[in-house]
């Protein structure tokens, strides 16, 4: 017998390969991303000051998206691009 | 990306929808509702994972 | 060969309905409970119902496909749909697919969220869905099969595994399936396709990603304002998403609770304005550390007071059910929208 596949559909990612410039995890501005969940900021308060004993901490910034339950809005994920070489996103409950 | 262990099933299937290949640092679940001592083990974990992510 | 998860139509050795259920669980298509055949034959009597309409589908996250209208069809063969309800389900499906209705938030969530379906017009008469006595309940083939479809629609094409995708905690049985009609007879107000902007003549789908309904049981009152009063404290609870999240949420009123708030002369509007001033929590039924949290967030209090929906326009009501002196709150998701989709036929 023939059935049709209920789960086929087209793929639409596009899986194209960004062009990463290298990051210097010692030197280069980072944004530590909260999804806004419990803890996630005290997590990457956490992760800043322990990286304060092997580099300067004053360029690695906080960033949040406004709702756990929403995706990240454009302007965060452009302000990411814009300013930082390296983001650390903390995604867990 | 920081996850925990019981998420990473969740970050894989999005990352393969997306054709992606996310650089994860994996960290026992829960991080939600753990107390400022609990919550040490998991700084100390991620941490220790970003290091040996970045030195690679 | 092509893996099986790559064919449109696949090839099986000819099988019954218990053969196929164990093939089909092996693969990961089951809800748990009994699946029909989607045969070609099947799925081709389901197509031709929505011929008219030709919208094309956008991808479905958070699996990210474009489904083909075929792999829609053998999802509500399988739920046991008759063709005639698939129209149905795809508005459902084009409703939870409006970027404001979060779907892939909604589907990945720990929250309990499963798609509440609720259908209005004269769709609901010819289909015989249930608007009346147990509407949230068994009994009714469409509105059992309708809901479940877009379940399975949701597990296969948006591919939300329970534990994979699908991160519920505890998850919900209004996962399985949710479907009722709106009780438009007995509603003294506006239809609630009506007030949204649909011809009466209209056929219209409302999803909103919700609890399971939550009773609001009043045999007292015999007042509109009584009837608030315990309308408004079951609304106001702590644990609610609606509570840090923010969102809509619907009160399904019953038809014996609407002819009281009619008869006091309440309307849609005052029943907004009362319920959301006099559903908000205090903040001393919310804990410390939430209200950190909810603060940093942005979801500050009125003073004392965190409202659960951010308007009284968020609170969505309208008529449901049959007789008794019972009525509903379907909590939402929080970062979701009410969405509805006019049924092309």
């Amino acid at each position: 017998m023939r059935i049709y596949n209920p789960t086929f559909g087209v793929s639409a990612a596009a899986g194209a390969k960004v062009a990463l410039k290298p990051v210097n995890w010692k030197t280069d501005a980072i944004a530590l991303v909260s999804n806004s969940k419990p803890n996630a900021r005290e997590l990457l308060d956490g992760i800043r000051s322990k990286l304060g004993a092997s580099r300067q901490v004053d360029n690695i910034k906080f960033l949040a998206k406004n709702s756990a339950s929403q995706p990240a809005p454009k302007d965060l994920l452009e302000e990411v691009a814009a300013n930082y070489r390296g983001a650390l996103l903390a995604i867990a409950d | 990306m920081i996850a925990t262990e019981t998420f990473k099933p969740l970050v894989m299937a999005q990352a393969k929808a997306r054709k992606v290949e996310p650089r994860l640092i994996i960290v026992k679940h829960p991080i939600g509702g753990l107390n400022a001592d609990e919550l040490r083990e998991r700084i100390e974990a991620a941490t220790k994972g970003l290091s040996e992510a970045t030195t690679k | 060969m092509k893996d099986i998860a790559e064919q449109e139509v696949i090839d099986l050795p000819d099988m019954d309905v218990e053969a196929f259920n164990e093939f089909a669980t092996q693969q990961g298509w089951s809800d748990g409970m009994p699946l029909y055949i989607p045969t070609e034959d099947k799925v081709a009597k389901f197509v031709a119902t929505v011929r008219g309409d030709n919208r094309p589908y956008p991808p479905v996250p958070p699996r990210l496909v474009v489904p083909t209208i075929q792999a829609l069809a053998a999802n509500a063969v399988m739920a046991g749909c008759k063709p005639e309800y698939f129209p149905v389900a795809t508005a459902a499906m084009r409703g939870v697919l409006d970027p404001a209705y979060n779907l892939h938030g909604t589907l990945a969530t720990t929250h309990s969220c499963a798609p509440m379906v609720m259908v209005s017009g004269p769709v609901r008469k010819e289909l015989n869905i249930n608007c009346g006595s147990n509407c949230f309940g068994q009994g009714w083939q469409a509105n059992a099969t309708i809901g479940r479809a877009l379940g399975l629609m949701l597990l296969n094409v948006a591919g939300a595994k329970p534990g994979e995708m699908d991160r519920s905690t505890q998850g919900n049985p209004a996962k399985f399936t949710f479907c009722f009609g709106e009780n438009e007879e007995d509603n003294p107000w506006t239809p609630y396709h009506v007030r949204r902007g649909f011809a009466p003549t209209d056929s219209v789908v409302t999803v909103m990603s919700g609890e399971g309904p939550h009773n609001l049981n009043d045999h007292g009152s015999n007042t509109g304002v009584g009837l608030l009063t315990t309308f408004a404290g079951g609304m106001a609870t702590p644990g609610a998403n609606t509570v840090y999240g923010k969102g809509p949420l619907f009160i399904i009123i019953g038809p014996e609770h609407a002819a009281t708030l009619k008869r006091d002369g309440f309307t849609i509007e005052s029943m907004q304005e009362e319920l959301h001033k006099r559903s908000r929590v205090h903040a001393s039924r919310i804990s410390k550390e939430n209200q950190e949290t909810y603060n940093s967030t942005g979801h500050k209090p009125d003073g004392d007071w965190y409202s659960i929906t951010p308007t009284p326009q968020d609170i969505h009501i309208t008529v449901a059910g049959g007789p008794g002196k019972h009525s509903a709150f379907i909590p939402s998701f929080g970062g979701t929208t009410v969405a509805c989709v006019r049924i092309a036929r």
